[in-house]
């Protein structure tokens, strides 16, 4: 092995050596960035046409996905750096687009004129300058860039509380397995629920194709890759609801492989807006409790529901935990997702569907035009037995 | 003062050619001219270039509106893998190669390639890998997990059956790109004029020379991960299969190692024209040529140690993230300085702007936007974002469209008169630039907006409230110019061989060789083979006395190679072997095929080698 590599696993040691807490401040909050920040603002005020017109490219819709509102410490990273980026990018691009502009305009060949302009074939000292210039300029953006990397990827204190969730992309949906805290051992689908401000470890894997969890406003994405297991830290900020969907592509249905993420709050109860709604966000262990209970059994007129439920065969993939039949599936590569608090879900379908009897009656009797490819068989049920399994589920709150 | 007109002055040689040349299709069909062979890349390029604009024009009708049922899954994901499949490999390349093939001996002063057969042997591989890769749509579907073929997405487990035809086309495409490599790196180094030393190598030759090494090393990692998807497709081999201890990641690795290199084949051949078109109408020499020559050289090699910036979100862990970054990071040194020096250019000539010269300067703010946006994917924390979201399909785009594709649209108005005759239309031309630029900021700015607002790539439809309804309708809107520039070049085209003006040698009053001899040039290029004295060797005949290349008054005997049609057997023969292996499952026996296919190949090897040329 040679010392190169040893003093970088050395120095990786050493950063894994000084786990980072939720309160440390992160490079985007450190002064020397935000200085270093300030300071190409003002460089690139030569940029401002270029800005505006960056602008005039972008739609005024909302933008309930934007990657630069970050509400955790590593988006924070991410956006520092973009923020940092398109200033440097657009003084750059000021620069060539003028001088340019000017050329093209001032050495235009004048109507008559058949001599020939000076031959200069260049000049050393100005190639030695516009190599050294962005030599400079590449060494003062990759330091803090590796920095960051590191930062990135520091795993938390063993000995603070962490929320670990086993994270398992399917097609097309998503699989989460909590592992410590008050949670562990719940099993939920697609919407992953978290506690601000609290350390939270996901260990991305895949039990097919490569699928990549990606919730833009969080931060980064993380592919989940089949047979290998990656971590990916980061402490959540803001309490909200944030969509997000798979980033790799990953088969026909690739583009209906949705998630969401909400952040609870750790005490009392939030209202908080998505995408112009008021929603109100329990605390995390009010929704954990919630969870962890079985399901009740159903009232008289939705019985026939479960007795469908059981007949058509849904419990051989789906299972609900607590009601006898019902909690037979076993936990495998090709099972699908936990139906035993599916009516308290926002979405259906992996996040492709309003939660609602309506959109599960159309869901479940003919999976394949909601989604093309699904795994789940079409020709199941009637769409009248469809019917009586929504309100069911429906009612699994 | 001396000038083009000389030349017409001397004799023709005298050829000593094994056998007669053919005339018609048996030309076409066996043809060792690389001028012929150019014309056919160049055509193929062309025709997939509009192929693949269509799959684009597609699947952007689907994307023009949230909840659209146009085109959905698997036939939307064909669409996509087919479109950047078709415009990397069947459009670009073979554009590239059509300039390589025709432009290459020509401006080294040379008379035809340093092995003419196996220069048709490339041609063919590259049109059956073509036409297999299409086969596709015919006998199955689209191949449809993405051109980058990620496994497991391309086993047989979860791949489509297109992707037979995928991993099939690409091993021909492999095979041909190689063989190509290593015949112009020898063309190249061996096969220049007397006095033409390296550093008086035109630009354009240079690039090809440093793209030449690029396919001949990194073809092979692909070709081999390729080989693996076809065992583990074919005979259920476990290369890409983790629950059988193989790696999906080996595929990655395999892939980028050759896909990232693949992008500086795609964009150094459209610099070098963009080196070639300016300083012919800024009527001064190229600026820092040799730091424009040295930064291709290393962005070649630093491209083979940046695969890894494609896969930050993979989980190669820190330490390999930090290398890539900063590996990747240094890319932009010498591509910065390649643009300054264009700039320098322009500084202080007397500039005209014919249409090859706007598709050229155009191509200086339009790439650097690209290389910018490139800086943000170097930084691997922002690019953790941005990966696969719509911010790269708008990167990519700029460097590709913006940069590759204008640079050859810049060649094609360039050095069309020399290879017809005849001027293309400039009134045409402009239309077609104008339509083009527009388009394409039209289709491609709006992109980086959607990646920042979260919108990942290659989806095939999105929720209405997400926010990315406005600058997915300008994108589709985009396109339509796009292709109507393109269509009105084609127009011109077809239109500029019957009835274009009368070109002339040199209609430009260009610096290099390949404008001394005749427009189109004849099937021994030059009547004398010319003697170099600068990097501008014409330039200099024309303006200076000392410098004016001298025409010998008695006419050289030269050999000339003699038409064959051994490259067309040995590539049928590795056709064979490609479809018996697609056939395996079909019907027994039928591997029998790939036996036949076998012993074609090496029986025309054979034939080949002992051929009297």
């Amino acid at each position: 092995m040679s010392y190169r590599l040893l003093t970088l696993s050395a120095l990786r040691n050493r950063l894994a050596r000084q786990p980072r807490g939720a309160q440390q401040p992160n490079l985007a909050q450190h002064p020397a960035g935000k200085a270093a920040l300030s300071l190409l603002k003002v460089v690139a005020s030569a940029g401002l046409p270029l800005l505006l017109l960056w602008l005039a490219g972008c739609s005024n819709e909302p933008a309930p996905r934007d990657t630069h509102s970050p509400v955790s410490d590593n988006g924070e990273i991410s956006s520092f750096f973009y923020s940092l980026l398109l200033y440097l990018d657009a003084a750059i691009l000021a620069i060539v687009v003028a001088v340019w502009a000017y050329a093209l305009v001032k050495f235009k060949k004048q109507a008559g004129d058949d001599t020939l302009p000076e031959q200069s074939h260049g000049n050393m000292k100005l190639e030695v300058i516009w190599t050294a210039i962005p030599t400079l300029i590449v060494v003062a953006i990759t330091v803090p860039m590796l920095v960051g990397v590191f930062q990135m990827s520091k795993r938390h204190d063993p000995n603070q509380p962490v929320v670990e969730v086993d994270v398992t992309g399917k097609q097309w949906w998503w699989e989460f397995d909590y592992k410590s805290g008050s949670a562990a051992g719940l099993h939920t689908a697609n919407e992953l629920h978290l506690p601000v401000g609290t350390a939270v470890t996901l260990h991305m894997t895949s039990a097919d194709v490569i699928h990549a969890w990606w919730v833009p406003r969080l931060g980064g994405k993380r592919d989940a890759n089949p047979g290998r297991t990656y971590p990916m830290s980061f402490t959540a900020k803001t309490p909200g609801i944030y969509d997000g969907q798979c980033a790799e592509l990953c088969g026909s249905s690739h583009a209906l492989m949705g998630t969401k993420l909400i952040v609870h709050p750790l005490a009392g109860e939030l209202e908080v807006d998505y995408k112009g709604q008021k929603v109100k966000l329990e605390t995390y262990e009010t929704w954990v409790r919630e969870q962890q209970a079985p399901a009740k059994p159903p009232v008289a007129e939705l019985e026939k529901g479960l007795k469908l439920f059981k007949e058509r065969t849904c419990p051989s993939c789906h299972l609900i935990q607590g009601l006898e039949g019902t909690d037979i599936a076993a936990r495998s590569a090709t099972s699908g997702p936990n139906l035993t608090h599916v009516g308290s879900r926002m979405g259906i379908a992996a996040n492709t569907l309003l939660n609602n009897p309506e959109n599960l009656a159309k869901w479940i009797s003919k999976p394949s035009a909601v989604k093309p490819g699904s795994k789940m068989p079409d020709g199941l049920v009637t769409p009248e037995d469809a019917k009586a399994i929504a309100a069911f589920l429906s009612s699994l709150k | 003062m001396a000038s083009v007109a000389d030349f017409a002055q001397a004799q023709a040689p005298v050829y000593h050619q094994e056998r007669p040349a053919k005339s018609g299709l048996v030309d076409w069909l066996t043809t060792v001219d690389h001028k012929k062979i150019g014309i056919l890349y160049g055509s193929a390029g062309l025709f997939w270039l509009l192929i693949g604009g269509l799959e684009a024009l597609l699947f952007r009708l689907q994307l023009a509106k949230p909840d659209q049922d146009l085109f959905i899954g698997t036939q939307y994901n064909g669409l996509v893998t087919m479109h950047a499949t078709t415009m990397v490999f069947l459009a670009v390349m073979p554009m590239i190669a059509g300039f390589s093939n025709y432009f290459v001996p020509l401006m080294i002063g040379a008379r035809d390639v340093a092995f003419p057969r196996l220069n048709a042997f490339s041609w063919y591989t590259f049109l059956f890998g073509s036409l297999v890769i299409n086969a596709s749509v015919v006998f199955a579907h689209f191949p449809a997990g993405g051109w980058t073929g990620y496994a497991p997405l391309s086993t047989r487990a979860y791949g489509n059956d297109g992707m037979d035809f995928w991993w099939a086309g690409l091993v021909l495409l492999a095979i041909s790109s190689m063989v190509a490599g290593v015949n112009f790196v020898v063309t190249i180094l061996n096969m220049r004029a007397p006095g033409m030393t390296l550093m008086r190598v035109p630009v354009l030759a240079w690039m090809m020379l440093v793209i030449q090494f690029l396919l001949a090393f990194s073809f092979p990692p692909v070709a081999v991960g390729l080989i693996f998807l076809a065992f583990d497709r074919t005979f259920g081999s476990v290369f890409y299969e983790a629950a059988m201890g193989g790696d999906p990641h080996l595929w990655q690795h395999l892939f980028w190692l050759f896909g990232h290199p693949e992008v500086y084949v795609l964009i150094l051949p459209s610099m070098g024209i963009v080196s070639e078109v300016l300083p012919v109408f800024a009527r001064r020499p190229l600026f820092g040529q040799h730091a424009v020559i040295f930064s291709g050289v290393f962005i070649g090699f630093v491209g083979f140690g940046v695969w890894g910036h494609h896969m930050f979100t993979a989980g190669m862990g820190p330490i390999a993230d930090a290398v890539f970054a900063a590996t990747t990071a240094v890319i932009a040194i010498p591509t910065g300085v390649k643009i300054f020096n264009w700039l320098g250019t322009l500084w202080g000539g007397k500039l005209t702007f014919p249409v090859p010269m706007l598709f050229a300067i155009s191509f200086i703010p339009m790439f650097t936007i690209g290389g910018l946006s490139g800086v943000m994917h170097a930084n691997a924390p922002l690019d953790l974002q941005q990966h696969d979201s719509y911010f790269v399909v708008a990167h990519f785009h700029y460097v590709l469209v913006g940069g590759a594709l204008q640079g050859l649209f810049s060649g094609i108005y360039f050095y069309f008169p020399k290879m017809t005759g005849k001027m293309m239309s400039e009134g045409l031309g402009k239309a077609h630039f104008w339509l083009f630029l527009i388009g394409m900021n039209l289709t491609f700015w709006p992109m980086h907006d959607l990646g920042n607002r979260g919108m990942p790539r290659r989806i095939y439809t999105y929720p209405a409230d997400a926010g990315w309804n406005f600058d997915n309708l300008l994108g589709t809107a985009g396109v339509f110019f796009m292709a109507a520039g393109t269509l009105l070049m084609v127009y011109n085209i077809f239109n500029s061989m019957k009835n274009g003006k009368d070109s002339g040698r040199d209609p430009w009053d260009a610096n290099t060789l390949e404008w001394m001899t005749d427009s189109p040039p004849p099937a021994h290029n030059f009547d004398f083979t010319p003697v170099v004295f600068s990097e501008r060797p014409l330039f200099d005949h024309k303006h200076s006395e000392d410098l004016a290349i001298p025409v010998p008054h008695e006419a050289e005997q030269i050999h000339m190679p003699s038409y064959s049609w051994k490259p067309l057997v040995v590539a049928s023969g590795a056709l064979l072997v490609i479809i018996g292996l697609l056939l395996f499952h079909v019907a027994p026996m039928l591997w029998l095929i790939s036996v036949a296919g076998a012993l074609t190949v090496v029986v025309g090897i054979y034939q080949w080698v002992t051929e009297p040329v």
